[in-house]
């Protein structure tokens, strides 16, 4: 990703006073920044406030990277530890309830048993809001570490790098999530 | 009843259909990058303006140090040119009682 740019040379020129330089570092790490917060944050999170903020943080902070990693990678888990800053000061929900539903969604909550693909972009979003509303029943980690595994389809060894986690907590805890997951969702055909 | 298997479909149903909205931007919402960039050029001038005043009100606090260090030696060196440091006011050297 960084040899899009070159990214030392950008750093070079942001430290010389080069604004040039910067908007090309914020070019280069829009969508990185961008497909972490979708990806952690609930879709009605206000999305580019939360990606300027990163970058905000990313200049304040570009003294501190040493560049042993590629910049991306630093830059990701600023972003990671941002959107779980902003989940931490979220409230938990206890449960989801069939009432909380709106009729598009409980129709894909419906006909998702059934194993129904549709490419349609609205159902996209209806089946989105319903995964948020599933994700809000769990903790900050849980949701990031359930999203990694099964969205993302990021290896054990792959989260154990990025939470710094072992292998078996990690997989203890997805049982966990998948558990409470599976709770929810039972609890959601129960209340119908 | 509890169906572990039905529901980790059901789970991973939803996700796949939601996977599109997961997905990253590919194109910069209009006016971002003109906006980030007035938030990190005043950031930045904020903290120069911050660096310069630090810098100020450390040369100052040097100055008074100095100064202080000054007249505190300067008081010392006196003291000790006086015939009697220890007397200083003239009830003290007139023996004067106080009632």
């Amino acid at each position: 990703m960084d040899s899009l740019i070159d990214v030392a040379d950008c750093l070079r020129r942001w430290k010389l006073g080069d604004e040039s330089a910067a908007e090309e570092l914020i070019r280069h790490l829009h969508p990185v920044i961008s497909r972490i917060v979708r990806t952690n944050l609930p879709r009605r999170d206000h999305e580019d406030d939360v990606i300027q903020e990163i970058l905000m943080k990313t200049f304040s902070r570009l003294h501190q990277y040493k560049g042993d990693a590629p910049l991306s990678h630093w830059v990701s888990r600023l972003a990671l530890t941002t959107c779980l800053d902003r989940l931490r000061a979220q409230k938990i929900r206890p449960e989801v309830r069939w009432a909380d539903l709106t009729p598009d969604e409980a129709q894909v909550f419906e006909t998702a048993w059934l194993g129904s693909k549709t490419t349609d972009a609205t159902a996209a979003i209806h089946a989105r809001d319903l995964v948020d509303k599933l994700l809000s029943t769990l903790s900050p980690m849980d949701r990031s570490l359930i999203l990694q595994a099964d969205l993302e389809g990021r290896s054990l060894e792959e989260i154990s790098d990025c939470t710094g986690w072992g292998i078996s907590k990690i997989k203890m805890r997805l049982f966990r999530v998948r558990a409470q997951l599976r709770k929810a969702m039972l609890k959601l055909e129960e209340k119908k | 009843m509890n169906h572990p298997d039905r529901d980790d479909k059901k789970w991973r149903t939803l996700l796949e259909l939601a996977a599109p909205t997961f997905a990253g931007a590919t194109e910069l919402p209009y006016g971002f990058v003109t906006s980030t960039m007035a938030r990190v050029k005043a950031e930045r001038a904020e903290r120069e303006m911050t660096d310069r005043i630090g810098l100020r009100a450390l040369f100052a606090a040097l100055a008074v140090l100095a100064m202080a260090g000054g007249i505190s030696f300067a008081v010392q060196l006196h003291d000790r040119l006086d015939f009697d440091p220890g007397t200083k006011s003239i009830i003290q050297e007139d023996h004067v009682s106080i009632s």
